[in-house]
């Protein structure tokens, strides 16, 4: 039987190496794992111009990365933004996707969806913009502050949590879930805390993973509200292009580093906290 | 303890659709089957003696006290759902823990009870598994338990079998009656598969359009069906729509019956009931309501065969263990029921189930 299912698995791997659909997602692979794998190269090469390799193998570029003040500060400024806006769309993202499934009426749901949605729908730098006018004034002098950098990442990244956990808590049918633990004996607070919360572990997990990567990306709103002084990673970055090759790849990289490493700990965070909200049940 | 529904009104809000001026009392250990087609109601009901639903008019009485504006959780109502709707994060013994800790019962109590719960419905083996490993059966049984634990003041049951296979559906019958009677509850039991309540129920509520049709016993509403709706929906049914000749005759598509018709004018139009098992095969000895035919359909169901002989412009279903050829029957005029007709009186002749 063993021997059978080997044949057959074979003649099936080769087939699908046949198939269009495994050449096109190869090369798109290829296409997206490229640019990142000479960004990897190019932050080692000592020397890069004029060739398609760079020369030479050397750690410098990340030493002086490291070195450069503007990059560790906007390091730590994005990592405390990324690591709030997480926390920050977990906070208000669960309550708020259990208002928008929950609500009885059509007309609440539909303004619900648009307004959650509308940060989607308006481009960054209008919203960017809008902040600017808003808070340049003399009575609401908070350009630049962290605080205000993390709102508008929460405004921006909070419509992508929602999507994620509002279609999660159909497909569980959780209304139905919080009506039986209602019929049990459940308070609002008790249904949420043992029920809602655990239920929806993976897709905070999912909406966290996005949010992260959104956040530590940002940079059309960030750029316009962020200031001189508290700038993050991305927008620092974009000095980088303007010096040594090797230098812009190796302060890229470490900006992918950051938004992987950001992904996988919040995703990991999100877990842990609706996994513990129901202990020793 | 006792359910009670009087002169219950809803209706959801923004349409037609709801339950009209139903009244409804399930004694204590009486299980009431409610059946009907679908959306004439019957969840609605379930939904309103939950607390999930409030109604517009009417009270809600459980043991006797008034629970109208109460909210779910302080009914102490045991509920399974179509779909089970149990906790997948929780394995089956927490999930039948859960209503006991809710009531602060100590974690190595409720933790005996649960296990105690979970053997008696035969999952001893999968206390410690999640509800998406067990199959659909099993995780009925399990939302049993869980309904049943903390002694609930009545269970209720919304349409538990719908979602298993048939062969699973007849056994789970026979569980939830024994689960039922071992904790002496009243039960409400909605479904829209008549053969089911007729089998499991002490009393059946037959509903349509939103209300109450009628109430009784599983033999009363099949021999004694109110109208031609409650004719249809139970049991296989001869319904055909005739005009009363006078005092001792009724014209039917398939001829003319002989019937008492005591209580109707000539003239008249009326329903002829007669059930398919009540119709004799061969010639009657008297003549009386004989009629030949040939045999449109003929289908062997195990124990029994039930056929359609074509007879004038109708047709009449006849069940019998006869297994010959057929082509004369006969209706006693005992087996003839006349009901008035209603407002479904357009519906096909005869229904098959």
């Amino acid at each position: 039987m063993a021997g059978g299912g080997l044949v057959i698995d074979g003649r099936a791997r080769a087939a699908a190496w046949r198939s269009p659909a495994a050449w096109v997602t190869g090369l798109y692979a290829l296409y997206l794992v490229l640019p990142i794998l000479l960004l990897v190269l190019g932050s080692f090469g000592n020397t890069w111009s004029n060739t398609l390799l760079p020369n030479g193998f050397t750690g410098r570029w990340y030493l002086q990365v490291i070195n450069d003040p503007s990059f560790t500060r906007a390091f730590w400024t994005s990592l405390t933004v990324c690591v709030a806006t997480v926390a920050g769309c977990v906070v208000i993202g669960a309550p708020l996707a259990y208002a928008v499934s929950s609500a009885a009426s059509r007309g609440v749901k539909l303004a619900a969806r648009i307004v959650y949605l509308l940060p989607i729908a308006a481009p960054a730098v209008v919203i960017g913009f809008g902040y600017l006018l808003l808070f340049s004034s003399e009575a609401t002098p908070w350009l630049g502050a962290t605080w205000l950098i993390i709102a508008g990442h929460i405004v921006f990244c909070l419509p992508y949590m929602l999507q994620t956990v509002v279609n999660d808590m159909r497909l569980l049918g959780l209304s139905q879930l919080e009506q039986a633990a209602e019929s049990l004996g459940a308070s609002f607070p008790r249904r949420f805390v043992d029920i809602v919360l655990p239920s929806l572990k993976h897709s905070l997990a999912a909406g966290s993973i996005t949010v992260a990567a959104l956040s530590i990306g940002e940079f059309q709103l960030t750029n316009l509200i962020a200031g001189f002084a508290n700038r993050t990673y991305p927008i620092v970055l974009l000095q980088a292009f303007y010096g040594a090759t090797g230098f812009a790849c190796a302060a890229t990289v470490v900006l992918l580093l950051l938004a992987l490493t950001a992904s996988a700990s919040s995703a990991f965070t999100a877990k842990g906290a609706s996994g513990t909200a129901r202990a020793g049940a | 303890m006792s359910v009670r529904l009087e002169n219950v009104s809803f209706t959801y809000p923004g349409t037609p659709v709801g339950v009209e001026d139903v009244s409804l009392t399930i004694d204590p250990g009486e299980f009431v089957a409610v059946i009907g087609p679908s959306g004439c109601g019957k969840t609605t009901v379930l939904k309103l003696i939950a607390g999930f639903l409030s109604p517009d008019r009417g009270r809600i009485l459980l043991g006797g006290q008034d629970a109208t504006t109460l909210p779910t959780r302080r009914r102490e109502l045991g509920i399974v759902f179509q779909n089970y709707a149990l906790f997948p994060h929780m394995s089956v013994a927490e999930n039948v823990a859960y209503p006991l800790k809710l009531r602060g019962v100590s974690a190595d109590e409720r933790r005996r009870r649960a296990l105690a719960a979970v053997e008696t419905v035969g999952l001893a083996a999968f206390a410690g598994r999640r509800p998406p490993q067990l199959s659909g059966g099993q995780q009925q049984r399990v939302a049993l338990a869980r309904a049943l634990v903390f002694a609930p003041k009545a269970l209720l049951l919304d349409e538990p079998l719908s979602a298993l296979d048939a062969a699973r559906r007849v056994e789970m019958r026979d569980e939830i009656r024994r689960l039922q009677q071992a904790h002496g509850i009243a039960t409400l039991h909605i479904t829209h598969d008549q053969e089911e309540a007729l089998s499991m129920a002490d009393k059946v509520v037959v509903m349509a359009q939103g209300r109450i049709l009628q109430a009784g016993t599983p033999s009363e509403i099949y021999e004694r069906p109110v109208n031609r709706t409650v004719a249809a929906f139970v049991g296989q049914a001869n319904l055909w729509t005739g005009r009363v000749r006078d005092a001792r005759q009724v014209e039917t598509p398939i001829g003319r019956l002989s019937a008492d018709l005591s209580g109707y004018r000539p003239g008249d139009e009326v329903c002829v009931l007669v059930r398919p098992e009540r119709v004799a095969p061969g010639p009657a000895p008297d003549g009386i309501n004989q009629f030949s035919g040939t045999i449109a359909r003929d289908r062997f169901l195990g124990s029994m065969r039930r056929f359609d002989l074509s007879v004038g412009g109708g047709t009449v279903t006849v069940e019998t263990k006869e297994t010959s050829r057929i082509d004369t029957i006969h209706i006693a005029e005992t087996s003839i029921q006349i009901l008035p007709l209603d407002a479904e009186q357009n519906a096909s002749e005869t229904r098959k189930s």
